[in-house]
């Protein structure tokens, strides 16, 4: 059976949703993000900010210098969670199958739905007027057989587009063939230097090159994966429940930080907030990860394991504080990161001869009483000993 | 320096430094065997900074001097070499030319200089023992040490000189396992030390069978001396927890079953588990225990085995690898649990000094 995927962009999601809701930034260029004069970056750029070059992940400052007069607005992440909901909820009335990829886009699966609410890009229409009717914002959709076609599409006509992809194989393969080969799927910066170097620089030639020849520029497996995107076949299906590997946050100092104590009260709240979101999602973990960047981009990664999996934030914080403890902080520190990795739903039913598993549990039972006084009287009003008692 | 040496010799030595070379490692240097030569004896060394091994060989020594290679390639290229004797000449580079028979190889090294000097090692309390006995009681209680990098001191094996006794002691903090062996050693040597697990483990590769061996200690420092092996060790500091507290006085019931029988029938029962349910339920009633796996989503798995028990019935559920594992390094025809209930800790003995106190895992 012919299949039918929509992607749904939003276009310059944060900055729209300034737009909407402040009419004196309508049709100025709109910086979302660090100030102009801070240390940090573009989290998105409004159109008319994007003709001056301005995108999502720049510096700050250097958006300021390329258009000193763009407006910075800083990032109200509460405020775009709700309009993403809200958006979700409106794909959802079309299909129960959708995938969120991030907070301003989606996969949607809408075979079932053709029916009952007509084919493809007539759905995708439907869509994309109740967005803007609902939420006052546009988006880009692309119609596709797949995913990754339809993801593809979607970018094609930005921003307020629609892009049906034709679903003959042969029609497919002409229209991939002219693009250039970093827009597939897992083509990054290395493979995409490799592939031009080796002459290859659009779809078309990926299309004509031996299955052979391209194994022996960038490895079999790699060449298997590319030829099937450079015909455009994906069987990727819909993933509903996101099953999470990992978890983790990351603190960027607005100025590099060369004071040992703050650094660790950083990395607590970090281990903190990991922790309870762990706990959310009834999860134990078994290794936990420490980053940190110096001045100058340098960056290391420790790991540990737990021999038991755990969800309490005063092991976590033990832990984390003894991998940064052991690291020589005379160097200023422009990024720390604590995260949890080997993921699994039953903590370890076996018992400790140390009356371990007694304290762990009364440790986890604290944690979580933690959690349920901050979700009644909110997230400060109970905080933790501080990382010096650790 | 240039030596000609026989293959299985130099193979040998290899395969003991390179056990504790880390592949991994950040300094390219440690990746190297250190060889040196004074004219007769060639000394092949290895370190990753916690532990370095050192041991001596017998060559034809034509020019003294030192020079470092890579260990796991040179180890490669010896171990594929067709004939008995093998010549080995470095250059001010030290570049090294390897030649036996037909085969020739350049293998570029790194300067001696570069590798980190032995640690200085000063005098200490000292042992002496039989190479296989320290063997044995480290084989029978290594493997309960534990791998949790946040329990740091249980990462080693504890070596207790008290008395007139050695007591050797590992445990994870899930199970402990214990031997003691009489040694005579100066009143002054009392006092404790735990080797770290890497150290224990190329100790049991290395040590042999018959031979004495001795210890020498120091504050944070351990050297184990035997045949014409050096390995010194750092020491895992730290106070390591009350064993003797863990260990239960008394237990209820006592069984006592066939090691093989029973070991054959945990390893059947174990393939039942997986990492969400790793446990056995043990039922004992009158002479008779029945092994019983459920794991949902997998399957079943049942097994009834004679042993010897006239005591109350008790049930209960261990980790079936934890169990298996003192199974595996005794060598006794029969063994016996003493337990008290199932939240209690399990206790394996044998007619040997050793033991195993394992504890319970929670039945659902």
């Amino acid at each position: 059976m012919d299949r039918v995927f929509l992607h749904v962009d939003m276009d310059a999601f944060f900055a729209s949703v300034e737009q909407r809701n402040n009419p004196e930034l309508r049709g100025r260029p709109v910086v979302v993000g660090a100030a102009g004069d801070e240390r940090g970056v573009v989290s998105a750029a409004s159109y008319e900010a994007r003709k001056f070059g301005i995108h999502s992940a720049m510096p700050s400052r250097e958006a300021k210098r390329r258009c000193p007069h763009a407006v910075f607005v800083p990032v109200n992440g509460p405020l775009y969670s709700a309009v993403s909901k809200q958006i979700l909820s409106i794909m959802e009335r079309f299909t129960p199958l959708v995938e969120p990829l991030s907070i301003d886009e989606a996969f949607l699966d809408v075979t079932g739905s053709r029916r009952l609410y007509g084919d493809g890009p007539e759905i995708a229409k439907k869509i994309k007027s109740a967005i803007k009717e609902e939420t006052g914002l546009t988006a880009s959709v692309g119609v596709a057989p797949n995913k990754f076609l339809a993801k593809l599409a979607s970018d094609m006509d930005k921003p307020d587009g629609l892009t049906v992809v034709p679903e003959s194989p042969a029609a497919i393969r002409e229209f991939l063939a002219p693009l250039p080969v970093r827009r597939i799927w897992g083509v990054g910066k290395v493979t995409g230097q490799i592939l031009d170097r080796a002459g290859i620089h659009l779809v078309s030639d990926l299309q004509e090159i031996s299955r052979e020849r391209l194994g022996s520029i960038i490895g079999k497996h790699s060449a298997a994966h590319l030829t099937r995107l450079a015909l455009g076949e994906d069987v990727r299906e819909i993933e509903l429940e996101y099953d999470e590997k990992s978890m983790s946050r990351e603190y960027t100092f607005s100025e590099d930080c060369s004071d040992r104590a703050r650094v660790e009260e950083i990395l607590c709240d970090l281990v903190d907030d990991v922790a309870g979101r762990l706990r959310r999602a009834e999860r134990y973990a078994s290794v936990a990860h420490l980053k940190l960047r110096w001045k100058g981009f340098q960056t290391i990664t420790r790991q540990k394991s737990f021999g038991s999996p755990c969800c309490d934030t005063f092991r976590f914080r033990v832990v984390a504080l003894e991998m940064l403890r052991a690291q020589d902080l005379s160097k200023p520190v422009r990024l720390v990161g604590f995260g949890v990795s080997r993921l699994g739903d039953l903590p370890s039913s076996q018992l400790d001869l140390f009356g371990g598993p007694g304290l762990d549990d009364r440790k986890e039972k604290l944690s979580r009483t933690i959690d349920d006084i901050r979700s009644k009287y909110g997230e400060n009003s109970i905080g933790l000993p501080p990382p010096s008692q650790v | 320096m240039k030596f000609t040496v026989n293959k299985e010799l130099i193979l040998e030595a290899l395969q003991k430094v390179q056990a504790i070379v880390n592949p991994r490692t950040t300094l390219p240097i440690l990746s190297n065997v250190l060889f040196q030569s004074d004219g007769k004896k060639l000394t092949l060394s290895a370190t990753d900074l916690e532990v370095s091994v050192r041991t001596s060989i017998d060559a034809k020594v034509d020019k003294a001097g030192g020079t470092t290679l890579p260990a796991r390639r040179l180890l490669s290229i010896v171990r594929e070499l067709p004939s008995a004797e093998i010549e080995v000449d470095t250059d001010e580079k030290d570049i090294a030319s390897i030649k036996c028979g037909p085969s020739f190889f350049k293998l570029v090294g790194i300067s001696e200089d570069e590798f980190p000097p032995p640690p200085k090692f000063e005098g200490g309390k000292s042992y002496k023992m039989e190479q296989g006995v320290f063997k044995e009681m480290l084989q029978k209680t290594g493997y309960a040490a534990s791998t949790d990098e946040t329990r740091y001191i249980l990462n080693g094996v504890l070596l207790s000189f008290q008395g007139e006794k050695l007591i050797v002691v590992a445990t994870d903090g899930r199970r402990l396992a214990l031997v003691e062996q009489e040694v005579e050693f100066p009143k002054k040597s009392e006092g404790d030390l735990v080797v770290p697990s890497k150290t224990v483990n190329e100790l049991i590769r290395t040590l042999g069978d018959e031979g004495e061996l001795t210890i020498q200690a120091t504050e944070n420092q351990v050297a184990f001396e035997f045949d014409d092996i050096l390995i010194i060790s750092k020491l895992i500091e730290g106070t390591f927890p009350n064993f003797r507290q863990v260990i239960p006085a008394q237990c209820e019931e006592r069984v006592t079953i066939e090691r093989e029988i029973l070991f054959t029938a945990l390893k059947r029962a174990a393939l039942l588990t997986n990492d969400q349910s790793n446990s056995v339920k043990l039922l004992f009633t009158s002479n008779k225990l029945q092994i019983v796996t459920e794991t949902p989503d997998v399957g079943e798995s049942k097994e009834t085995i004679p042993v010897k028990f006239s005591g109350k019935d008790v049930s209960v559920a261990f980790n079936p690898e934890f169990m298996m594992d003192p199974l595996k390094c005794l060598q006794s025809d029969e063994i016996h649990i003493e337990m008290t209930d199932e939240l209690s800790p399990g206790v394996i003995k044998a007619d040997v000094p050793f033991l195993y106190v394992l504890m319970p895992m929670r039945m659902s």
